[in-house]
């Protein structure tokens, strides 16, 4: 198999992506925290969802709402999986269909996690990909509030807003360094691959790309299940973590918040993915370090509170109304390094 | 090789194209000429299956094509280019070009593998790298061949490929399809309104008004029809020629 011109670009640039997360982590692993890591294993998390989002989002170009329910399917039946029988008696004494009454090891729990909500994602998918542009992404955006609710109401399997706990935390933030590595690898090729070329051939004209044999549909299909796949792995890798899930953190302030990610570094790019949520990552941590209402050279400064909210908004309106593209635009590391005609 | 029967479609009440009933041989250049609103785009629009004609039958080497999407058409061979240009402009040239290809490899038909001399004979070389939002409007014209190409069509439909082009550029177009119909024997079905363009090009040459055929024939024949004249040619034509 020979690379095209793009691919092999591709590949320098993701091995560039992939140098600055292994750095970045090594740092943290070696000099962090406890809190610290904890931060830092947070936001490679939230990385491995944009890069996610970055898949449909940025190929497609269609805006999806739905990110973080996917994410919460993955954690949820990751976590129904692998928690120990004695754990669940207590958590759930009244699950339904024996949930209560098996246990697995952790990848075979992953595997069967990232195969439900693959299968979900397909049936699902079946009917966004026919849309376009806002009706998709109403879709979307129903199929997070119909996810949440069974999330909050059907307590007996997934205990709503309580703590789903005893979940074995088998990961490490290496673990989630290597897990970000290879997807950084994954969106990368796949955004340089026949398919990636001919999704953003038919986002920029869906009427040429079909005269020209572009399978519009069908494509957009890939690019919907291949994000929710690795949704379902971003979920795995916060449940295995944490040991703890519950669930709030798979609904709109997570939606926000990555999609804030995304939109600030470039949707269209997997560095802007990268350094979106590497800069929202850190910097919300300096914000809400704000919030409390710090002393700062003997100046005792207010408590803030809700601050991050609003740093978080204003982000996107300012980078909407000023670089719509994000900071990357269509450029990607790469490109700083090697010449256009190369 | 394209073989329309009896084709008509209708927009509400309005009757763009009637009964129109042609067919083109492979490796025949045929003109498609006539007044704004005869109906042509919406018949090149027909045949690549953008839209869906109401009555007729259309078919190519001997296959229905009436029930295929677009896509699919495209896949037996069916290219076209855009009047008003539509390029990817988020992708370069090449990759621009590959998006037909992968199409155009993957019904393996061969016999017109011509492409990379294409893409020197229609001046995009030194280009293939450039973001195609970048590109002229010459350019971009000649792009949209070029990725027409690709497809490896059976029937390449150019609608008005000379449009905003001065003379020279038109001369230089001209030479460059007549090598491509030397290269291959994909039938090609031309619209333009530049008739020393496209009477030079055409072997023969349908006219339509009101979205009917209202002559079918050589240059020669089809300039000296009554009809023609009075539709759309006009008596100063008459008296030029």
């Amino acid at each position: 198999m020979t690379l095209s011109r793009s691919q092999k670009r591709g590949l320098v640039g993701a091995s560039l992506l992939a140098l600055v997360l292994i750095l970045i982590g090594t740092i943290a692993t070696y000099f962090g925290s406890k809190y610290q890591l904890r931060i830092v294993y947070g936001s490679y998390v939230s990385l491995m969802v944009v890069l996610a989002l970055q898949v449909f989002m940025g190929n497609a170009r269609i805006t999806n709402l739905s990110h973080s329910a996917f994410m919460g399917i993955g954690a949820y039946a990751a976590a129904i999986c692998v928690t120990p029988i004695a754990m669940k008696k207590i958590s759930l004494p009244s699950a339904p269909w024996g949930l209560n009454a098996f246990a697995l090891d952790p990848v075979t729990s992953g595997v069967i996690a990232i195969a439900i909500t693959a299968i979900i994602a397909l049936l699902i998918g079946l009917i966004l990909v026919r849309l376009s542009g806002i009706g998709a992404t109403i879709v979307s955006l129903a199929v997070l509030v119909i996810v949440h609710s069974l999330f909050l109401y059907r307590t007996d399997i997934f205990k709503g807003n309580q703590a789903f706990f005893g979940i074995p935390q088998v990961f490490t933030l290496t673990s989630a360094i290597i897990i970000a590595v290879i997807m950084v690898y994954v969106v990368r090729g796949f955004k340089e691959s026949r398919w990636g070329i001919a999704l953003r051939a038919s986002a920029d004209d869906e009427i040429s790309a079909a005269a020209m044999g572009v399978n519009v549909h069908r494509l957009r299909l890939l690019a919907w299940v291949l994000s929710c796949v690795l949704l379902a792995v971003a979920g795995i890798a916060y449940s295995y973590y944490l040991g703890t899930i519950s669930a709030r953190p798979f609904y709109f302030n997570h939606v926000f918040l990555t999609l804030a990610m995304l939109i600030l570094g470039g949707m269209r790019t997997v560095t802007g993915a990268v350094l979106g949520t590497f800069i929202i990552s850190f910097g919300l941590e300096w914000v809400r370090w704000l919030e409390t209402g710090p002393t700062i050279l003997g100046q005792k400064f207010p408590e803030v509170l809700g601050l991050s909210g609003v740093v978080l908004g204003s982000v996107i309106v300012l980078i909407m109304a000023l670089r719509p593209g994000g900071i990357m635009g269509d450029r990607e590391i790469e490109d700083f390094i090697l010449k256009n005609t190369e | 090789m394209l073989e329309l029967k009896g084709v008509s479609k209708t927009f509400g009440g309005v009757k763009a194209v009637q009964n129109v009933s042609m067919t083109i041989a492979p490796g025949e250049v045929r003109g498609l000429i006539g007044p704004n609103g005869a109906g042509k785009s919406t018949l090149v629009n027909l045949i690549s299956g953008l839209l869906r004609h109401s009555t007729g039958t259309i078919s190519i080497h001997g296959e229905g094509v009436d029930k295929l999407s677009a896509h699919q058409r495209a896949h037996l061979g069916i290219a076209r280019t855009f009047q008003n240009l539509r390029v990817f402009g988020s992708l370069t040239v090449q990759q621009n070009i590959d998006v037909a290809g992968y199409s155009g490899q993957a019904s393996h038909r061969n016999g017109n593998d011509i492409l990379r001399e294409a893409i020197a004979r229609f001046d995009l070389a030194d280009k293939l790298h450039a973001p195609a939002s970048s590109l002229a409007y010459g350019q971009l014209r000649r792009l949209e061949i070029v990725r027409a190409l690709a497809l490896r069509p059976r029937l390449l439909m150019l609608d008005e490929p000379a449009a905003g082009m001065n003379e020279q550029e038109t001369d230089d177009l001209r030479e460059a399809l007549s090598w491509v119909r030397s290269q291959s024997d994909c039938a090609i079905l031309v619209i333009d309104h530049d008739l020393k363009f496209i009477m030079a090009l055409s072997e023969r040459i349908t006219v339509l008004n009101l979205g009917a055929v209202i002559a079918n024939g050589s240059p020669k024949e089809v300039s000296e029809n009554r009809q023609v004249i009075d539709a759309y040619l006009g008596e100063d034509y008459e008296h030029a020629a």
